[in-house]
């Protein structure tokens, strides 16, 4: 099945690279062919040097903005004053994409500076509904929806998570960001299989992949934990879990998030390369396959 | 299982907490609870312990990472931020250093947080257009005398203690030279920072000329800060500093309260 519904996006079905602070000097000063570019909104919300910079990057590419802290998964109701920053700089920039993430980070007044698990129930789910409608009234757009990276499970959830996106994707419309490099995470974590996750997604509504490196730790009970740090080159694992899920949903835009122990710029390159090379053999295989 | 609303509060306070036994157990978390929250929680720490490294980079040069870090623990612990706009977070971090005991022999370092906290502010504040010198010259003398500036929200005045300016810059340059010239024992300095054609600037001020400009943008009528100004400066000497203040775009309106009324 191949979707019709983000073609007219301005962010093109490639490889583009999740721009950091480390790298906006050479980004600013050589303009590498990269074809596209996602950043943290919250970075953003300030004015001044950083923002003319991201106006100079958004002037020579296609851009996305990528949100961190709306917490559209907190029970306290949505930040007001974190929308309007949102809608205000998505206003000056017109960024190709929107997107947020399935977990919730506020609570009790307090920002908790990380994506938290939801439990999958139907008040969740009600509840995620209600303020991904209110970001896209404000934002006046659809946005995408990312799947998490989770290091527990809870008793009370009663619904996978593909089967959550799915119910969320079609009650709002909303797209679903879909990283794989956090479907491997959670699935090995939990002990989930990969290919009923990708099964269980909406084709039609996958507007963009994310890609990115993960640690594994061993805990004290002896069970194996992967961490989703993106702070290391995509494993071989989920390459082939991001081929899988090319040939299942088609080309999209795909990220490469590198976040912690960030390297050179040439090392993202070629990281966004590697995407490249599998997007461009999927897009082969499906002209070989239509004529 | 409690509502939503309830559990997140329970599974904040168990991720945030030193001791999450105390709630873990109602979370209905399956598996070993203590070792996933502490992921969660290893994971807060080090966003906000990130956070305050891009806010405050010569504090973190001057002790070293390992130090930064356990202050910035410490620090995140008393204030944790309350919203996700993580650049405005920070503001009290001075403040904590002045009490922080591992640091009571550097006594530069609060000082230093302060300017990287005006510095930072200074990086991302809205920016606004100087209040143009026609706007001033069209008062009648009445309104010249009541009249109030509105400073440019870059702006801040800071009076230090130590030269924390000289050391913040000698630090971020990497400029040993400049370090070693450093004179702990020269007494207070005042220094105003603010954003200047897209950059961050550090000026230092005589302090009368540093009192004048303070109380101007605290809101203080024109009239009354020159009729109680200090005896160092003379009227040219004040001439010049508004000169200077217009010039730099540092008062971006002007209030005069019985035109106000009038109007």
């Amino acid at each position: 099945m191949t979707s019709t519904a983000y073609q007219t996006s301005p962010i093109p079905a490639a490889a583009g690279i999740g721009l950091r602070f480390a790298h906006h000097e050479i980004v600013t000063a050589t303009r590498p062919a990269v074809p596209w570019f996602e950043v943290h909104a919250e970075n953003y919300f300030g004015h001044g040097k950083l923002r003319h910079i991201l106006e100079a990057v958004r002037r020579d590419y296609p851009l996305s903005l990528h949100g961190v802290g709306l917490s559209l998964g907190s029970a306290d109701g949505l930040d007001r004053l974190h929308l309007e920053r949102l809608t205000a700089l998505a206003r000056a920039i017109e960024p190709g994409l929107i997107s947020e993430h399935l977990s919730w980070s506020r609570a009790g007044g307090q920002y908790l500076a990380d994506l938290l698990p939801l439990p999958m129930t139907e008040e969740a789910l009600d509840l995620v509904c209600r303020h991904v409608q209110q970001a896209q009234d404000a934002l006046g757009r659809a946005i995408l929806i990312e799947n998490p990276s989770t290091y527990l499970q809870l008793e009370h959830s009663t619904l996978p998570e593909w089967v959550f996106l799915r119910e969320l994707a079609a009650r709002t419309g909303c797209g679903i960001l879909c990283d794989v490099n956090n479907i491997f995470v959670s699935a090995s974590n939990h002990g989930w299989d990969p290919q009923q996750y990708l099964a269980g997604l909406p084709g039609a509504a996958i507007g963009e992949f994310h890609l990115a490196g993960h640690a594994v730790r061993t805990l004290e009970d002896g069970s194996l934990m992967r961490i989703d740090d993106h702070g290391a080159h995509v494993a071989p694992a989920v390459w082939a879990l991001y081929e899988q899920a090319l040939e299942r949903f088609g080309p999209r835009p795909t990220l490469i998030e590198w976040d912690t122990a960030i390297p050179e710029f040439d090392v993202l390159l070629d990281e966004a390369a590697l995407a490249a090379q599998r997007l461009r053999a999927r897009e082969r295989a499906s002209h070989a396959r239509a004529a | 299982m409690p509502a939503l609303l309830e559990w997140q509060r329970d599974f904040a306070r168990a991720v945030l907490s030193v001791e999450p036994a105390l709630v873990r157990e109602e979370l209905g978390i399956t598996g070993d609870p203590g070792a996933r929250l502490a992921i969660y929680r290893n994971n807060y720490l080090g966003n906000l312990v990130r956070a305050l490294t891009l806010n405050f980079p010569a504090v973190q040069r001057l002790v070293g990472s390992d130090f930064f870090a356990a202050a910035a623990q410490e620090f995140i612990s008393q204030y944790p931020p309350a919203t996700a706009r993580l650049d405005d977070y920070g503001q009290a971090f001075g403040q904590f250093l002045t009490h922080f005991a591992p640091a009571a022999a550097l006594r530069y370092l609060p000082d230093v947080a302060r300017l990287e906290w005006a510095v930072s502010r200074a990086l991302h504040a809205s920016e606004a257009a100087g209040l143009e010198v026609s706007g001033l010259a069209a008062l009648d003398e009445a309104a010249m005398a009541e009249v109030r500036f509105v400073p440019q929200p870059s702006l801040t005045l800071l009076r230090l203690d130590t030269p924390a300016d000289a050391i913040w810059r000698a630090v971020l340059d990497q400029d040993e030279a400049a370090m070693a010239a450093v004179d702990l024992s020269g007494g207070a300095v005042h220094v105003l920072i603010e954003r200047s054609q897209g950059a961050v600037q550090v000026r230092r001020l005589t302090s009368a000329a540093w009192h004048l400009t303070q109380r101007l943008c605290a809101g203080e009528p024109l009239h009354a800060v020159l009729a109680s100004r200090d005896e160092l400066l003379t009227g040219d000497e004040i001439n010049a500093l508004l000169a200077d203040h217009l010039a730099h775009a540092r008062f971006i309106d002007i209030v005069v309260p019985n035109a106000e009324q009038s109007a």
